[in-house]
């Protein structure tokens, strides 16, 4: 794992969202020589490229309203996002934070810790990324199981049938009506919801 | 007051390798080569009429002599090009002095890549010029099983990390990896002897520097290896530790570098002959040395170029300027301040004399920031003409 996001290194797609002065120049030409492919940008885009891997953004508080439009536009195209930074004041520090980077560079550029920060950034973004996927799986799979029980003891109150009863019949007609368990305890509880349905005023 | 004195007088140089200590033996012939061409360019008018006087120091192959005699040459001493080091260690002590004084540093020592600094002109080869050749033709001509063994700091390390990849990708085996101290005893080398012994690899990839190396090579001949088979090979045993060890331990040994004393074309002929003139037929000259000797035309074929030692100009005329060294025609990468070099694989005779067993015959641009290289990039073909 480790070593496969050093090889990934060379030929990452890396956006430079950095207004045009020396400090981009010197950022973009060690970039390079690190073997990324490097694309800069300014003013602050609206919304994130699909085109980018890493995105590399100046945290300008004369543009915050833009960054701030940045990070509220769709999240599909996310990159993994290192914040530049020339103040460690507070609100510098919020912006960053807000904007969920995940490492900083520091302005004057040097190019030492340039290749320590995209590694390391790469590397949590990558995580966090699969431990995302991990806890929708898993909510999902919980719901689920939600799904089921309140299923079971619909059947079980209804029908007068024990739990294990219950359960094989949810998966008997899950079956033969080629459905999963859990549409067919979501169809199970839709119906009762349906049959217990009261109009108010009555 | 200290501008007249400047257009006056010499051009100060701050020279620093080590003549004492571990690594002094391959330091000792970068110093010489140094002094060599200070020598040839004040025998011919100086630089714009004015001579080069450098100012030495022993920082005793130890990284905090190094950085406090770095500091005492910019600050008392008032250079401005700092001519310098072998061990990445040393060099990591002195670049951040180089840099707050907004001096240039020559560094003519092959190293582990990674790394650029504005302040620092890298004049040795990069693991992309040097490892991955010499990975191609040891796969080639012994084996894919290896064992490595280095001494205990940072180039050893990752050397072995980019030889480990090639030796993966080549499908064989780390057999194991042992690391030794920079100041071995005899028991650190018996433990390597007996490893060889117990894993029998095609190949023992040696990261071992300084006065160690020497032992390394005469404990291997006394325990009987035999060389032809299972060869030590190095990119930092050179001409100077082959000295150190003598012909017989030496025979039957690999070396990768840009540049060996055997070399046979006229501005390598040239140059050996004006070094041995100098400083006798028994000195050897390394592939440092031949670094050391190009940097410093190069520096001040810049210097004459601008008209001064500001560490700025001259930088920028640095750039993409081309030099005919010894090992051939070589230029400053503009991109990141290595440069171009010629790789070759040399075997040593029972003279203990390096023979050229593989000359691609290209020259190579720096690549220092190169995590993984592949081996099919480069074709092995013309070495067939050349192994026996």
């Amino acid at each position: 794992m480790a070593i496969q996001i050093l090889r990934d290194l060379r030929g990452l797609r890396v956006h430079v969202v950095h207004p045009p002065d020396s400090e981009r120049t010197s950022l973009v030409e060690h970039l390079r020589r690190i073997g990324c492919m490097v694309e800069t940008l300014w003013p602050v885009p609206e919304c994130w490229s699909e085109g980018a891997d890493i995105v590399l953004l100046a945290i300008e508080h004369d543009v915050r309203a833009e960054i701030q439009r940045l990070l509220k536009s769709d999240g599909a195209h996310r990159p993994t996002l290192i914040a530049v930074v020339s103040y460690e004041d507070p609100s510098t520090l919020q912006l960053v934070l807000e904007a969920g980077a995940v490492a900083v560079i520091e302005r004057p550029i040097r190019p030492f810790g340039v290749l320590t920060n995209i590694t390391i950034a790469r590397s949590l973004w990558i995580e966090r990324r699969e431990a995302e996927k991990k806890m929708r799986k898993l909510e999902r799979k919980l719901s689920g199981i939600q799904r089921i029980q309140k299923a079971k003891s619909i059947l079980m109150d209804g029908q007068g049938l024990n739990e294990a009863d219950a359960y094989e019949s949810i998966r008997r007609q899950a079956m033969a009506k080629r459905l999963s368990m859990d549409d067919m305890a979501a169809a199970i509880i839709h119906a009762n919801e349906l049959l217990q349905y009261r109009p108010k005023d009555d | 007051m200290a501008l007249i004195e400047d257009n006056t007088g010499n051009w100060r140089v701050g020279v620093l390798f080590s003549q004492t200590g571990v690594t002094s033996g391959i330091e000792r012939t970068q110093l010489n080569a140094t002094l060599l061409a200070i020598e040839e360019i004040n025998a011919a008018g100086g630089v714009l009429g004015r001579p080069i006087e450098p100012v030495m120091y022993d920082p005793a192959s130890d990284p905090k002599k190094f950085r406090s005699f770095a500091e005492r040459l910019f600050q008392v001493d008032r250079i401005r090009l700092l001519f310098a080091c072998y061990m990445s260690s040393t060099r990591k002590a002195v670049l951040p002095v180089v840099e707050a004084h907004r001096g240039l540093l020559f560094y003519p020592t092959l190293y582990e890549g990674f790394e650029y600094s504005r302040h620092c002109i890298y004049t040795g080869a990069a693991p992309n010029q040097n490892s991955l050749q010499l990975a191609k033709f040891l796969l080639s001509a012994y084996g894919n099983r290896f064992l490595f063994v280095g001494s205990n700091y940072i180039y050893p390390y990752e050397s072995n990390r980019v030889m480990g990849d090639f030796v993966s990708q080549g499908k064989g085996k780390v057999l194991d990896e042992l690391y030794i101290p920079l100041y071995p005893e005899a028991k650190d080398f018996e433990r390597v002897v007996a490893r060889i012994k117990k894993t029998s690899p095609d190949v023992i990839f040696s990261t071992v520097v300084g006065s160690g190396t020497a032992t390394l090579y005469r404990d291997y001949r006394a325990a009987g290896f035999d060389p032809t088979r299972m060869p030590i090979a190095s990119l930092t045993t050179s001409e100077a530790e082959v000295a150190e060890m003598g012909a017989e331990a030496a025979e039957g040994h690999i070396t990768a570098a840009p540049f060996f004393e055997t070399l046979s074309s006229p501005a390598a002929r040239r140059f050996v002959a004006s070094f041995k003139e100098k400083y006798g037929a028994d000195a050897p000259v390394t592939a440092g040395a031949e670094a050391s000797y190009f940097q410093l035309h190069l520096a001040m074929r810049a210097v004459a170029k601008c008209g001064t030692d500001d560490p700025e100009q001259v930088l920028v005329n640095l750039r993409d300027s081309e030099f005919d060294a010894p090992q051939g025609r070589v230029r400053i990468d503009p991109e990141n301040n290595h440069t171009y070099l010629w790789p070759r694989i040399a075997r040593l005779d029972r003279n203990g004399r390096f023979q050229t067993v593989w000359n691609p015959g290209v020259r190579v641009k720096p690549d220092p920031y190169c995590v993984v290289q592949s081996l099919d990039d480069w074709s092995v073909d013309d070495l067939q003409l050349l192994h026996p």
